[in-house]
């Protein structure tokens, strides 16, 4: 039961994107098609996932009893950097097409906020191994949600006519702000 | 194209190549920290500090650091300066470090400090890249403080705590929430690209 | 020289300066961040007990899901006699861990005062357990309701109401999530710390 409160916290209520300001670049970078946001959407999970797991044990195996926290932030960003390395070659060899697809985007997940902000949480929520693993599958469902809406709203608006100035960026931002103000109402869900 | 003068690597980083509004880099402290002036400019000062001492390193050594490994080499540099901020701001400001949080350590992964050291400072001189790294960082730490005190004034009243907006304002305490942080930037940014129309008009 | 070798020593050259640079500054930092805390935690602990009296810290270690959990008790006593236990207690409240300072009767029967320690919940709405600015002649009357509050057999809450009964709360309008964290942390906390601190 604490595990689905912690997952729907993450994916719904405290939205890392719309909510909590983690993975921005990305969500401004990537939603231009559903097709690739979503594609951006798995791959950061499947990352978030593996490095929410190894930084816990590197935290509590490693650091913990050495007494090295100080570290932390060290160590968390080289394993970061490593998975993403491990990941792009996994996805080259195993789906080209989908390595081709996702193209410099890869390589960004590393300095992906997400990534590093959910390994840090889990640390100070002291979270044991279970409720890391699904915090971080609940970010990444949370993150890819939040990039697919976006996609699908920026599909649309390529037929309207946007004020030149709001072009890009700017109309992203407003947009993710009605999109925050609606996730807002998940607030009284659990 | 004529290189630049170091003056020039300064200035650009304030407006024309101004971090936040036109290469839209770190994007997630400016939408998190910005809920007041003083943890706006906190943030975009202690970014300025990382910045600035990696940008330094990395110059430094550019022509050691193989190139391989690089982005390895970067990352531990900027981790390791983020983690001296960090740990100074909780022992000698410990309000601002608490209310900053989380975002202090994500400032690694700005990528506004690794991006210069990947496009300046591993290709240019020491003091020139000390002055892209300056320029950068006030464009950055400008642009937070703009940010912070429209979300601040709007959102609750005061500027740097300062009450300015008398008894009778009732403050749209959206501002001070993730939508408010977002239509506050948006504007922001559309109102930075209409200057940059006109200019080029 | 070789490339390989010069990656392995340039990388391993920098881990290394970069470990003994923030040795150094854990060791400078340290001491100063654990002295904060320290002052934090007992100006918490002599806010919500009485005044005058002498505190004793006692500690009890517990099992819980396997793990062994340390319960730290501050006993409060004047004249010989104990009057009060303080004690920190946590739980979720809608976007982040509450934290609250807490001092009950020696028999647990009746909270005597309380102090949140640590929040981050909806600023305007939430953030109002702690303060609330909107009521100028007591913003922090949220918690000060806790005040003399009994709590067997349970502290309930109410909304847009006066509170009823002596084990009753007024919650927040708009923050009604934050406010029954509170409630729901400190009937359940409390009662725990009882079964400990009786082991």
């Amino acid at each position: 039961m604490n595990l689905l409160i912690i997952f729907i916290g993450a994916a719904l209520i405290n939205n890392f994107v719309l909510s909590q300001f983690l993975g921005i670049c990305p969500f401004v970078g990537v939603s231009k098609k559903v097709d690739s946001a979503f594609s951006m959407g798995m791959a950061t999970t499947f990352v978030m996932v593996i490095a929410a797991m190894v930084t816990w044990l590197v935290y509590n195996f490693i650091l913990v009893p050495f007494n090295l926290q100080i570290l932390e932030y060290v160590a968390f960003i080289l394993v970061i950097a490593s998975l993403v390395q491990f990941v792009e070659m996994f996805i080259r060899k195993v789906s080209k097409p989908l390595y081709d697809a996702l193209g410099i985007f890869l390589p960004l997940i590393t300095t992906n906020c997400a990534i590093l902000g959910l390994a840090l949480n889990s640390v100070l929520k002291e979270y044991n191994f279970s409720e890391t693993l699904i915090y971080g599958v609940g970010a990444g469902i949370g993150f890819t949600l939040a990039l697919v809406i976006m996609a699908g709203i920026r599909e649309e608006l390529e037929l309207v006519n946007v004020p030149k100035s709001f072009q890009g960026a700017a109309i992203t931002m407003i947009i993710a702000g009605s999109l925050a103000l609606a996730f807002m109402g998940f607030a009284g869900l659990i | 194209m004529k290189e630049k003068t170091a003056i020039q690597e300064f200035v650009k980083g304030i407006w024309d190549e101004n971090p936040v509004l036109v290469q839209l880099l770190g994007l997630c402290p400016t939408l998190a920290v910005t809920v007041s002036a003083e943890n706006g400019l906190a943030m975009g000062l202690a970014a300025t500090f990382v910045l600035l001492s990696s940008s330094f390193l990395v110059s430094m050594f550019r022509k050691v650091i193989p190139g391989q490994v690089r982005i390895a080499a970067y990352i531990v540099i900027i981790a390791t300066f983020v983690t001296i901020a960090d740990r100074f701001l909780a022992a000698f400001a410990p309000d601002i470090s608490k209310s900053l949080g989380p975002f202090i350590p994500l400032i690694i992964v700005n990528c506004m400090i690794l991006g210069r050291q990947e496009a300046f400072s591993s290709k240019n001189g020491i003091w020139r890249s000390l002055m892209d790294a300056l320029g950068m960082g006030l464009g950055f730490t400008l642009t937070l403080l703009v940010l912070s005190s429209i979300r601040e004034i709007l959102g609750s009243g005061t500027w740097f705590g300062m009450n300015i907006m008398g008894e009778s304002f009732s403050p749209w305490g959206v501002m001070i929430l993730p939508p408010g942080a977002f239509f506050a930037l948006g504007c922001l940014i559309a109102g930075a690209n209409w200057i940059n129309s006109r200019r080029k008009a | 020289m070789n490339n390989t070798a010069k990656i392995i020593i340039v990388l391993t050259l920098i881990t290394v300066i970069s470990g003994a640079v923030l040795a150094v500054l854990d060791g400078y930092t340290k001491p100063r961040i654990d002295a904060y805390k320290n002052k934090v935690m007992n100006e918490a602990i002599h806010e919500v007990l009485p005044q005058n009296v002498k505190v004793k810290t006692i500690k009890k270690t517990v099992k819980e899901n396997g793990e062994e959990l340390e319960y730290v008790f501050y006993e409060a006593k004047k004249n010989d006699q104990i009057v009060a236990y303080a004690f920190q207690v946590a739980g979720g409240g809608f976007q982040s861990e509450l934290v609250i300072m807490v001092s009950v009767t020696p028999d647990f029967s009746e909270i005597i005062n309380a102090k949140i320690l640590a929040q981050v919940e909806t600023p305007g709405l939430g953030t109002k357990i702690e303060n609330d600015p909107s009521n100028k002649d007591n913003p922090t009357w949220f918690i000060d309701q806790f005040k003399g509050l009994k709590i067997n057999p349970e502290i309930t809450y109410v909304k847009n109401a006066k509170p009823s009964g002596n084990t009753e709360i007024q919650a927040i309008t708009g923050a009604t999530i934050s406010s029954a964290a509170i409630v729901r942390i400190l009937n359940t906390e409390i009662k725990k710390a009882k079964t400990v601190l009786d082991k």
